[in-house]
């Protein structure tokens, strides 16, 4: 079975009786009292190397919970009684339908879906091999053929040794309705063959924050419980954490101020007026131990997010001039985001500052599917205009307003122009290519 | 498809569940891959669903004198990974039957047997063997051969106050061989007809006991002894000189009704190819020399 963690208990009960106790290697759960029916239980999970805890009503399956409470839509829905294997995710080790699971009974489970898997840069040898041989077209049955393909390579009789012409008997929990089953299959078979000392573990599966969707979202039929109120969803973060896994972008953006170093540490050191210079930010509550509870609206277009969350000062190096911030925070809509911000001011030339800012940030639900070029992009933008905006708090003493949120034309045009050069170092790329190979003939 | 709203509860003891089920109105939950599309089609609205999960001593697996005894929290798949199953060759031989790996990751053995499914595997397993299910209820507990423990279409002998807490499989001796064979659409999917055959025959090679059991193929799976049709089928017990009594056996067991996936006479002929077959694998296997063949 997958590697999992020591909760996985193994106990052996000695009965004089028996001759031979082989007991069952089989997660123990303990014991819950009644819950009746349309109350809201909590239930705590770990869902891609992740504790989270839930209140869902006992009816509610394991699926509806990923996709709705955790806003982890990779685990898809079709026939929802166990026919079509597209909600497929590994419990406790082993693949399983997440439809025929109630969330109430994977108290205390390892979950793994799809996206803990891999991570778009660093992907899982089976979504490589999938992607090589046209195992997808639709991708709607996908993250099902995944994760019931590495459970057969992971766990199944015979691993990664199994025959490719046993493929189609063993790949039949899962259906397929556009591109056909021979590139998955192929997929399978290559992997299968890549790998005789065993299948690679999921990649993804550091731990991390998954926020929820504001408002508790039930997929209740209406009526049936919005008699009890809305299920309560996924409370504002208490603590803000460090990080695991691949960055969905990283920013590094080096500003000369004009304000003498010392003065830019003043603002940077001052979180209230740190914060008036993040545009879009607004800082709603100090609390202990260097927290600050706040608003960030980021405006684009027709993309309008509203983040609520915490931020935590973790380094604050005075003599260095140099801070070191945590932040995260999740808006209504399902999008989830988290930073590790380092900032640090040298002094520059002409009595100046060099103020550096280096970002790694991790996106996850809709603002996730933004494309990371574009998220890198923004935060670019919002890094520069907060180095001007420090620049003129630290000169002026008062902030500019910045409180609007990041401008969206100047976003806009600064991606475009970025986007712009993008294509024309890739159109000369081609030319360059085409001039060489002509020579070459 | 989503449930019914449910009361849940998961007890610590079997008394717990027994109280919990008193009434009548309480299902029992075990690893839920039958009773969950069952709830998702709102073909069944049970008030409260009894989670025996958490009840200690039910997932025991073990070699108890010459049985193999499931308890009924031991999942499928976990019976399948455990050195015992090689004990009672049919469970290897038909377990892999069983739904998907998916399904078997949650399906529990017992769970298997208390649906009762016509066309499900492990019934017919436990009806082949004569195994023996052991039922808890709210007058203590009671040991069923398998044979009367199926009654009907989803119907068995535990009463909705029951508990199938254990399944007990003989363990296969010397001079016996086993065979499973079903069709299905698709792997996974319910038999369209299926086999299940345990052979034994004594040191000099002659057939002993004969035992077949159909499944898929009646409201229940239907167990016969066929020591006189094997023995009557010529020394080489080939294929072909069993299947014109395969077939007269198939018109006197099959009865289930056409469907749009076969007729009644397709199903008949599923069968009495099947049951030929697998008669004369589990007889080849019990023979000493046993030679497993390709096929």
């Amino acid at each position: 079975m997958t590697e999992l963690s020591d909760r996985v208990v193994e106990t052996r009960r000695t009965d004089p009786a028996s001759r031979e106790c082989v007991t069952a290697p089989q997660r123990a759960i303990p014991p819950r009292g009644k819950v009746a029916a349309g109350e809201s239980v909590a239930i705590a999970m770990t869902v891609n190397g992740t504790d989270v805890t839930v209140s869902v009503p006992a009816r509610m399956h394991l699926a509806d919970v990923l996709r709705e409470h955790l806003g982890l839509t990779g685990t898809h829905l079709g026939c929802e009684h166990g026919v079509c294997g597209m909600c497929t995710v590994l419990v406790d080790g082993d693949a399983a339908r997440a439809c025929l699971l109630f969330a109430v009974q994977c108290e205390g489970a390892e979950i793994v879906t799809v996206e803990g898997l891999g991570a778009p840069d660093d992907q899982h040898p089976l979504q490589q091999a999938f992607s090589a041989h046209h195992g997808l077209q639709c991708g709607f049955c996908t993250p099902g053929m995944l994760m019931s393909s590495y459970d057969l390579l992971a766990n199944g009789p015979k691993g990664t040794e199994v025959e490719p012409e046993d493929l189609p008997e063993e790949m039949s929990g899962v259906i397929c309705r556009c591109t056909g089953y021979r590139g998955i299959l192929a997929a399978v078979a290559d992997v299968a063959a890549e790998h005789p000392e065993g299948l690679p573990g999921p990649k993804n599966c550091a731990s991390r924050t998954l926020v929820g969707r504001g408002g508790g979202h039930s997929t209740a039929t209406p009526g049936e419980e919005a008699a009890d109120g809305a299920v309560p969803g996924a409370a504002l973060p208490a603590e803000v954490r460090m990080p695991g896994g691949a960055p969905s972008a990283t920013v590094e953006v080096r500003s000369t101020l004009s304000a003498p170093v010392e003065k830019v540490w003043a603002v940077l050191d001052d979180f209230d007026r740190l914060a008036r210079c993040l545009p879009g930010a607004e800082l709603v509550e100090v609390l202990d131990g260097d927290r600050y509870r706040g608003r960030a609206k980021v405006a684009l277009g027709p993309v309008k997010l509203s983040f609520e969350g915490l931020a935590q000062v973790i380094e604050r190096e005075p003599a260095e001039h140099r801070l070191r911030v945590l932040a995260q925070g999740a808006d209504t809509g399902g999008s989830a985001t988290q930073a590790d911000i380092r900032l640090a001011a040298e002094a520059g030339p002409d009595g100046g500052t060099v103020l550096r800012a280096d970002a790694a940030l991790f996106l996850s639900g809709r603002i996730a599917q933004f494309g990371r070029a574009l998220a890198g992009d923004v935060s670019r933008r919002l890094f520069e205009q907060f180095a001007e905006a420090v620049d003129e708090t630290a000169r002026t003493g008062a902030a500019p307003d910045v409180s609007s949120g990041p401008s969206p034309v100047r976003i806009a045009v600064g991606a475009a122009v970025d986007a712009v050069k993008r294509a024309a170092a890739r159109g000369r790329q081609r030319v360059q290519a085409a001039i060489a190979r002509r020579r070459a003939r | 498809m989503k449930a019914a709203s449910f009361a849940y509860v998961r007890p610590a003891t079997l008394d717990d569940v027994l109280a919990e089920l008193a009434g009548g109105d309480g299902k029992v939950l075990a690893g839920g891959q039958s009773l969950v599309p069952v709830l998702a089609m709102r073909l069944g609205r049970p008030a409260t669903l009894v989670d025996i999960n958490s009840v200690e001593g039910l997932d025991g697996l073990a070699r108890d004198g010459d049985v193999v005894r499931v308890g009924a929290t031991v999942r499928q798949r976990t019976l399948e990974r455990s050195p015992l199953a090689a004990a009672v060759p049919l469970l290897p031989l038909a377990l892999p039957f069983v739904g998907h790996r998916e399904l078997r990751s949650r399906g529990t053995v017992c769970g298997s047997l208390a649906h009762a499914d016509p066309a499900a595997e492990l019934p017919a397993v436990a009806c082949c063997l004569g195994a023996t299910l052991e039922v808890a209820g709210p007058d203590g507990r009671r040991r069923v051969p398998a044979e009367e423990f199926f009654v009907g279409a989803m119907s068995t002998g535990a009463g909705p106050e029951d508990v199938l807490i254990g399944a007990e499989f003989p363990i296969a001796g010397a001079g016996e061989g086993h065979g499973f064979a079903e069709i299905a659409r698709r792997h996974g999917d319910f038999a369209l007809a299926g086999v299940a055959t345990r052979v034994r025959v004594d040191g000099d090679g002659a057939v002993q006991q004969a035992r077949l059991t159909g499944f898929g193929i009646s409201d229940r799976p239907v167990t016969r002894d066929v020591t006189e049709l094997l023995r009557s089928a010529g020394p080489r017990r080939a294929e072909p000189d069993l299947r014109a009594a395969t077939a007269e056996l198939a018109a006197e067991i099959v009865d289930t009704g056409g469907d749009a996936h076969g007729s009644t006479g397709y199903r008949r002929r599923l069968f009495a190819v099947l049951a030929a077959r697998e008669l004369q694998k589990a007889h080849r296997r019990a023979l000493p020399t046993a030679t497993e063949d390709p096929s």
